[in-house]
């Protein structure tokens, strides 16, 4: 039997940073993953994160996969892959499958962070090959580089199912609609809109009854549920797809713990079956924890702050910091997780449906939440929509309370403002001069700011945009300005395509068009 | 290159990939990129059925794609039940179709014992 002070099941961003923080200390620590390779779930996220700078916020993910590892190696980190824990016992006694064999360790100290697993929901055919969960839409084609199908069916429309489709979109699948049993949309608007403008369609309020093929999916028909989710009849729509990918939520993969027999209750916030934890992550056994998507579903931003927060816990139980340091570093961990638990997205409020107005007393789009995106309407109670000068200057499309403040770090002449608190919707500061860099558009982790310019150009008035396709346009290009659901609007021409490298791969584009369309024009298509 | 598999992505750029390597699918000769998943190898050839379930002889083919699951399970080197999805891919592999835990013709043959 082999010793370790700490244990740590998983080397995903809970548990890496959990190992990092420990290590950091002087802990003798070792990390147990079943997966060949460590990071969990990061290396698979391509998409910018939300949160501030401390939560690595506008970085894509598996870039804070790639620091999260460079650190666990600096500082030598022991992570042992291709170990799969089998259970856990009494003492803390841990029994770990590595090349076919199984070995025992003791720990003084456990932390658990297995993170999540995705639910599934069953239908006609759901297990018939073409019908893939929304993470191997994600590994096929972010890791391997191959494409899970050529027109996909999104089911679920929550963040994971929103990121994907936009995924999918950038692989250059065709994504035939985007589908979900709730009324409205579960994820950030930001999210929806995004996939939206490009022209994907939304049924909410609909689900999949069947996957139709024998050997593969060559179809999915749809249809429309009542209140009680149940599929009406005669609603039926069959859509011409060969993939189906499912998106409907993950549960905390608990099982390690309920096997160490700790007190576990079913939370629905949480998303499922988790061990009660204290105010420091601890069950009720002492010196076993959960940090991350065990202990409750969130993201990977809060499970790097819960591994650290858990770590430093474990550090003061064992000695190795003072308990003025722990104070300081927990306070910290909690004031940096508190930030990304606020706003209308919040895991306390998760399953709410009653928001109809923001933080700031505007009214919150129906559009948004029934059709991801929202009409210029609704967009008119929002001041950073309507703002307006000569010149360029900034338009703000963000109306729900996320956490997110990059656009304001992003701008040098600090046009842009969200305050302290980072789920406030950001502002426009008339006193400062916008210069038309695009920072703040490529900065936006939801690519929810555009630029407008309706004085420079007499020939229409100059939209600028995120894009993230390929192939890029070229200026002097000619194609279709489309609305927010996609739909064309008029011709465009392409004035100018920025594309720096602190804007990360999410190239500004402008383009012209005529100034009726100024506030209808949001996307672009190549003829 | 297939038009299975994804150029040039916007944000990742081009893929890094190993070596070109052949290996067989079901006695085809397939080829694929050395240290990918077998089953990204086999999805960019097209092929969607790994294996038949052993009761109901029902098509299974990827669907978690990070080893959970099982669906994808294939016989390599003749070894039954490989999680296809997280096996990295080896010049000169034998990768076949599983009946059951079997290949085709040992399921054959014990199907026509049986019947």
């Amino acid at each position: 039997m082999k010793r370790h002070e700490l244990i740590v099941i998983g080397a995903g961003p809970a548990g890496l940073s959990a190992a990092i923080e420990a290590k950091k200390s002087g802990m003798d620590v070792i990390v147990f993953d079943e997966n060949s390779r460590p990071g969990g779930q990061l290396f698979k996220q391509i998409h910018k994160f939300f949160g501030s700078k401390e939560h690595h916020a506008k970085e894509r993910g598996f870039k804070i996969g790639e620091s999260l590892l460079a650190e666990a190696e600096e500082l030598g980190v022991k992570v042992e892959l291709n170990a799969t824990v089998m259970g856990i016992y009494e003492n803390k006694e841990v029994t770990v499958k590595m090349n076919g064999e199984v070995d025992h360790f003791k720990a003084d100290k456990i932390i658990i962070a297995t993170g999540a697993a995705e639910n599934m929901i069953p239908f006609k055919g759901w297990n018939i090959p073409g019908v893939i969960g929304a993470g191997a839409a994600q590994a096929m084609m972010n890791l391997q580089g191959v494409k899970p199908g050529s027109k996909i069916l999104m089911v679920g429309s929550g963040n994971v199912g929103l990121v994907v489709s936009f995924q999918l979109l950038q692989a250059g699948c065709e994504v035939a609609a985007v589908i979900d049993a709730a009324p409205r949309v579960g994820g950030y608007g930001v999210h929806a809109a995004k996939v939206a403008r490009t022209g994907v369609p939304f049924y909410l309020s609909h689900t999949v009854i069947e996957a139709k093929g024998t050997d593969h999916v060559s179809g999915a028909v749809i249809a429309e549920v009542d209140s009680h989710f149940q599929p009406i009849p005669g609603t039926e729509k069959e859509l011409d797809v060969d993939t189906i990918c499912i998106a409907v939520g993950l549960s905390p993969m608990s099982q390690l713990a309920s096997n160490a027999k700790c007190d576990m209750a079913l939370i629905p916030q949480k998303g499922g079956n988790v061990a009660l934890l204290s105010e420091y992550g601890e069950t009720n056994i002492k010196g076993i924890y959960c940090a991350g998507d065990v202990a409750g579903i969130e993201e990977a931003s809060s499970a790097m702050i819960q591994g650290r927060s858990v770590a430093s816990h474990v550090c003061y139980s064992l000695g190795y910091i003072t308990e003025e340091e722990f104070n300081t570093k927990y306070d910290s961990y909690q004031e940096a997780l508190g930030k990304l638990r606020m706003g209308m997205f919040a895991p306390a409020n998760k399953g709410r449906n009653d928001f109809t107005v923001t933080d700031e007393g505007y009214p919150i789009s129906k559009n948004l939440l029934a059709k991801g995106y929202m009409t210029e309407e609704e967009l008119e109670n929002f001041p950073a929509y309507n703002y307006k000068k000569a010149g360029v200057h900034p338009i703000i499309e963000c109306t729900q309370n996320i956490p997110c403040n990059p656009c304001q770090d992003a701008c040098p002449k600090k046009c842009i403002k969200v305050g302290e608190n980072i789920t406030m919707l950001p502002q426009i500061d008339e006193e400062q001069g916008c210069i038309g860099c695009g920072l703040c558009v490529a900065s936006c982790s939801g690519q929810a700011i555009f630029l407008m310019d309706e004085t420079s150009d007499p020939d229409g008035v100059l939209i600028s945009f995120p894009y993230e396709f390929l192939p890029l346009p070229e200026v002097g290009d000619k194609g279709t300005a489309l609305s927010r659901s996609g739909a064309p609007v008029c011709e465009a021409v392409i004035t100018d395509v920025k594309k720096t490298k602190v804007m990360d791969k999410t190239a500004v584009v402008t383009m012209r068009v005529p100034h009726e369309f100024k506030n209808s024009a949001r996307f672009y298509k190549p003829v | 290159m297939s038009e299975k598999r994804i150029a040039e992505h916007p944000i990742l750029g081009e893929y890094q990939k190993g070596e070109l390597v052949h290996f067989t699918f079901d006695g085809k000769d397939v080829t694929g990129f050395e240290g990918e998943s077998i089953a990204a190898a086999l999805k960019a050839a097209g092929v969607m059925v790994h294996r038949y379930t052993a009761k109901e002889h029902k098509p299974r083919g990827i669907f978690c794609a990070i080893g959970r699951c099982t669906d994808c399970v294939m016989i390599v080197n003749g070894e039954p039940n490989v999680r296809t999805c997280i096996t990295p891919l080896v010049e000169g592999m034998v990768v076949e179709t599983q009946y059951g835990v079997e290949t085709k013709e040992a399921w054959e043959a014990s199907h026509n014992e049986k019947t």
